[in-house]
C-alpha cells in the first residue's frame, strides 16, 4: 500500500529536477531531453490520480491523457530533433549560449 | 512489497534524474534519461496501468530516446563546456527548483490524507476497456493525433532536408523531388 | 463518457475536412503535376488551392448546424464560436493572399536583395493549413484533452513554419527558440492541467467548474501553472522571452501568423478555460484584501505585460522586434478584458483581438513586401513615403491603429475594452490597472509615431530607387487598410457578431 501523494511528490522530484536541467544545462539537446524528463513527470502524476480517480468512480481520463502526451512528445522529438540539425547545419554549435545572434 | 517497490525503482528515478542534470556528456544523460523512464514504467504496473507500461517502454524508452541518442550520435556532440552563462544559470537554477520543490512537497504532504492509497485492485484499468474509451468516446482527439503526426512527418522533413545549392531554380526544384 | 455516432462527428467537423483535404491537394499538386514547374506557377497553383479550401471551409462553418454540444465538451459551436472560426479562416485567407510577397524571388541586382526564403512551397501553404485545422479545432472545444493536442498541434507547425527558412541563421535560432520555451511551457501547462485532473476528476471544462466551488490551495497552484502555460503562448510577461526573437528571425509572414491568427485562438481558449473552467476560483485583485484566485495572478501578468511591452519597444531598432515588444503590451490589454471577466468584456476581447490580429497582419505584409529590399531596421525606413507610397499609407493606417488613433478599428477597440474593464465588478479593482492601460496606450504612441516621422519625414537616402510590390500584396493590403478604417468608423459593423 503506497499513499497516492508519495508517487506526486516523486513526480513533483521528478519535475523540479528537469525544471533545473532546463535552466542550468548548456547543451541544447540535453535542455530537449530535460523537457522530456518533466513530461514524464507529468505522465506518472496523471497516472497517479487516474488511479486514485478509478477507485472512486471508474472513471481513468488521465490514463487516456497520458497515451496522447506520449504520443505529441514523440512528434514533438521528431520537429525539434529536425530543427537541432538545421541548427547545427547553419551555426556548428550545439551551444546554447553561442546561439545569441539575437539578444534579449 | 509495494512500498518496496515504490522506493527501489522511485530511488532509480530519482537517482537517473539527477545523473542527468549533473552528466557533462549528452550521451550519458541520454542514457540515464532511459534510466529514468524505464522504472518509470515499473511504477505505473504498480499504479495498474498495463498498457501504459508497455507503451513507456517502447515509445518512450524506445523510439523516442533512440532518436535522441541518434541524433547525439550524428551531429558528434562533445562534453559541453563550461561558459559564462553556465554559471549564471546555476546561481539561478538551483533555488528556482528547489523552491518549486519545496512547494509542491510541501501542499502534496499537507493534502496527503485526502488522496488515500494506490491499490492494484480487481478495479484495475485493462487495455480492451482503454481501447474502447479511446475508438469510441475520444474518436477525434485520435483523429487529430494521426494529422499532428502527419505535420510532424512534414515538418521535420521540411526542416532536415539537405538544401541542394540551385543553379536553374526550376531544374534543382525537379531533382529535389 | 457516452459514445459520438461517426457520421454525426464527420457532420460537426466538415470544415476541419475540407482544410486537411486542400492541404493534402496542395502537396498531391505540388509533388506530381507541377514537379520541375517554374516557382512562381507552383505558388500561384498552390495559394488558390489554399483560398479554395478556406473558403469552402467557411461556407460549411456558416451552413453547418448552429450550435451543438459534443459529449465531454468534445467540440461545442455557438454563435460566438463560429464567428470566430470565420475571423479565423479570413486571417489564414489574407496570410496565403501575403505570402505572393515573400515567396517572390528578388529582381536581380537589386543591392542587399534576398531570394525567395524556401523553395518548399508546397509544404508551406499545407502547413498554413493544418495550422488553421488546430486553430478551429482550439476554439471549438471545452476539453483539456483535446484543448492540448490542438495546442500543441499548433505550436508544432508554429515552430516548422518559424525555421521555414533554413539557410537563415537568425530563422533556425528563432525556431530553437521558440520550441524550447514553448516545450517548457507545454510541459507546465500540464502539470497544471493534470493537477486540475486530480481536484475535479474531470478533463471537461464544465465538470471541472463544479469542483472549482471547493477552495483547496492546490488549485492556486493549479491555476498559476495553467496561466505560466498559457502566458507562454499569448506572449505575456514575464513568459515572453521567446516572442521577440521569433518575430525578428521567423520569415516574415511566419510571424505575422504567430501574431495574429495563432493569438486570437491562443486568447479566445485561455478565456474560455478560466472564465468556464475555474469560474468559481476567481478571488479578487484589490491592492489590500485580495483574495487568491485566479485574477490577482492575471493582475500581475498584465501590468507586467504593460510595462514591459511598451518600454521596452521603445528602444527596439529592428521593425520586427518593435512589433514583437508592441505585441507584449497589446497581450496586457487583453488580459484586462479577461480579469474583468463578464459577458461585454468578452465581446469587447474578441472586438479587439480582431482588429489587432488585422492591423498587425498587415503591418508584417508591408514588412514583407519590403523585405526583398534587405529592409528591417527602423532607419533603413526613412523616406520611404517617396519610395513606396501605397506601401507607406497602409503601414501609417496600421500603426496608428495599433497606436490607438481615432477614428481607426483599434482606437475603438480600445475605447470600449478599457470601458467594459471600469464596469466590472468593483471587488475586481482592476481602476489602477486600467490607469496603468492608458498611461501605457500614451507611450505606446511614441514609438509608433517615431516609426511613422522616418517614414514620412526623414530624407530618402541618396541611392535608393523606387520599390516595387506586386498587384496581390497591393490589392490585400489596401483592403485590410480600408477595413481597418470602415471598421473604426462604424465599429457596429463587427458588433453584432461578437455580441451573444
Amino acid at each position: 500500500m503506497v499513499p497516492v501523494s508519495y508517487y506526486l511528490i516523486l513526480s513533483a522530484i521528478l519535475f523540479s529536477i528537469g525544471v533545473g536541467a532546463f535552466l542550468i544545462k548548456r547543451n541544447i539537446i540535453t535542455i530537449f531531453m530535460s523537457i522530456e524528463l518533466m513530461l514524464n513527470a507529468v505522465n506518472l502524476s496523471f497516472v497517479a490520480f487516474a488511479n486514485y480517480w478509478n477507485q472512486i468512480n471508474h472513471q481513468f481520463s488521465g490514463q487516456i491523457f497520458v497515451f496522447f502526451v506520449m504520443v505529441v512528445a514523440a512528434a514533438e522529438a521528431a520537429v525539434g530533433l529536425a530543427i537541432i540539425i538545421a541548427l547545427f547545419r547553419t551555426r556548428k554549435t550545439l551551444n546554447v549560449d553561442q546561439v545569441d545572434l539575437m539578444k534579449l | 512489497m509495494h512500498l518496496v517497490l515504490f522506493f527501489i525503482f522511485g530511488g532509480f528515478c530519482v537517482a537517473g534524474a539527477l545523473n542527468l542534470l549533473l552528466q557533462r556528456h549528452p550521451i550519458n544523460s541520454a542514457l540515464s534519461l532511459i534510466v529514468v523512464m524505464t522504472s518509470l514504467a515499473v511504477l505505473y504496473l504498480l499504479l495498474g496501468a498495463e498498457f501504459l507500461a508497455a507503451v513507456q517502454v517502447i515509445v518512450y524508452s524506445g523510439a523516442i530516446m533512440v532518436l535522441f541518442t541518434f541524433v547525439i550520435m550524428l551531429l558528434n556532440a562533445q562534453r559541453e563546456e563550461r561558459t559564462h552563462g553556465s554559471r549564471a544559470a546555476y546561481i539561478l537554477g538551483f533555488p528556482g527548483a528547489a523552491a518549486l520543490f519545496a512547494l509542491l512537497t510541501f501542499i502534496f504532504i499537507s493534502n496527503g490524507k485526502s488522496l488515500g492509497f494506490a491499490v492494484l485492485g480487481p478495479d484495475m484499468v485493462s487495455t480492451s476497456q482503454l481501447s474502447s474509451v479511446l475508438f469510441r468516446d475520444l474518436l477525434l482527439p485520435f483523429e487529430v493525433t494521426s494529422v499532428l503526426i502527419l505535420i510532424a512527418i512534414l515538418g521535420a522533413v521540411a526542416l532536415a532536408r539537405h538544401h541542394e545549392p540551385h543553379k536553374d531554380e526550376s531544374k534543382t526544384q525537379g531533382k529535389e523531388r | 463518457m457516452s459514445a459520438v455516432s461517426y457520421s454525426q462527428l464527420v457532420w460537426v467537423t466538415l470544415p476541419e475536412i475540407a482544410l486537411v483535404v486542400a492541404a493534402l491537394a496542395v502537396l498531391a499538386c505540388d509533388g506530381t503535376v507541377l514537379r520541375g514547374a517554374a516557382i512562381a506557377r507552383r505558388r500561384g497553383v498552390a495559394a488558390l488551392l489554399a483560398c479554395v479550401g478556406s473558403v469552402a471551409a467557411m461556407l460549411l462553418v456558416g451552413s453547418g448546424p448552429a450550435s451543438f454540444h459534443l459529449p465531454d465538451g468534445m467540440l461545442v459551436m455557438d454563435g460566438r464560436t463560429r464567428v470566430v472560426q470565420v475571423a479565423l479562416l479570413v486571417l489564414t485567407i489574407l496570410t496565403v493572399l501575403l505570402s505572393e510577397a515573400m515567396l517572390t524571388p528578388a529582381a536581380e541586382g537589386v543591392a542587399g536583395g534576398k531570394t525567395a526564403f524556401t523553395h518548399h512551397i508546397g509544404e508551406y501553404f499545407a502547413l498554413l493549413l493544418f495550422a488553421t485545422v488546430a486553430v478551429l479545432f482550439l476554439v471549438s472545444t471545452q476539453n483539456f484533452l483535446l484543448i492540448f493536442l490542438a495546442l500543441e498541434f499548433l505550436s508544432l507547425v508554429l515552430y516548422i513554419l518559424t525555421g521555414f527558412d533554413k539557410q537563415s541563421q537568425l530563422s533556425t535560432e528563432a525556431a530553437l527558440k521558440y520550441f524550447l520555451f514553448g516545450g517548457i511551457s507545454a510541459a507546465f501547462l500540464l502539470f497544471g492541467i493534470s493537477l486540475i485532473y486530480g481536484l475535479s476528476g474531470s478533463i471537461d471544462l464544465s465538470q471541472i467548474a463544479v469542483a472549482a466551488l471547493q477552495p483547496d490551495p492546490l488549485w492556486m497552484i493549479a491555476i498559476v501553472m495553467v496561466v505560466v502555460g498559457f502566458g507562454f503562448k499569448v506572449a505575456a510577461a514575464p513568459f515572453h522571452l521567446w516572442a521577440p526573437d521569433a518575430y525578428q528571425g521567423a520569415p516574415t509572414i511566419s510571424a505575422g501568423f504567430v501574431s495574429s491568427s495563432s493569438k486570437v485562438a491562443s486568447f479566445f481558449i485561455f478565456a474560455q478555460v478560466l472564465t468556464l473552467g475555474v469560474f468559481g476560483a476567481a478571488g479578487s485583485g484589490m491592492w489590500h484584501g485580495a483574495a487568491p484566485g485566479w485574477v490577482p495572478v492575471l493582475c500581475v501578468v498584465a501590468a507586467l505585460s504593460l510595462l514591459l511591452g511598451n518600454l521596452a519597444a521603445l528602444v527596439q531598432t529592428s521593425l520586427r522586434r518593435l512589433l514583437a515588444y508592441s505585441a507584449i503590451g497589446h497581450a496586457g490589454y487583453l488580459l484586462l478584458a479577461i480579469i474583468a471577466h463578464t459577458p461585454q468584456s468578452t465581446s469587447a476581447l474578441l472586438y479587439y483581438v480582431f482588429t489587432y490580429a488585422l492591423t498587425v497582419l498587415g503591418a508584417f505584409g508591408v514588412l514583407a513586401a519590403l523585405e526583398a529590399q534587405g529592409i528591417d531596421r527602423i532607419a533603413d525606413v526613412a523616406g520611404l513615403s517617396r519610395r513606396a507610397p501605397f506601401l507607406s499609407a497602409c503601414m501609417l493606417v496600421f500603426l496608428l491603429s495599433l497606436a490607438g488613433i481615432p477614428p481607426l478599428a483599434g482606437f475603438f477597440g480600445k475605447f470600449w475594452l478599457f470601458g467594459t474593464a471600469l464596469n466590472a465588478a468593483p471587488q475586481l479593482g482592476l481602476f489602477w490597472l486600467v490607469m496603468l492601460a492608458i498611461l501605457m496606450s500614451v507611450v505606446a504612441l511614441v514609438y509608433y509615431l517615431r516609426v511613422l516621422k522616418q517614414i514620412f519625414v526623414a530624407d530618402v537616402p541618396a541611392n535608393a530607387g523606387a520599390i516595387h510590390s506586386g498587384l496581390v500584396t497591393r490589392v490585400t493590403l489596401g483592403v485590410m487598410a480600408a477595413a481597418t478604417v470602415v471598421l473604426g468608423c462604424d465599429p457596429g459593423l463587427l458588433i453584432r457578431w461578437v455580441v451573444r
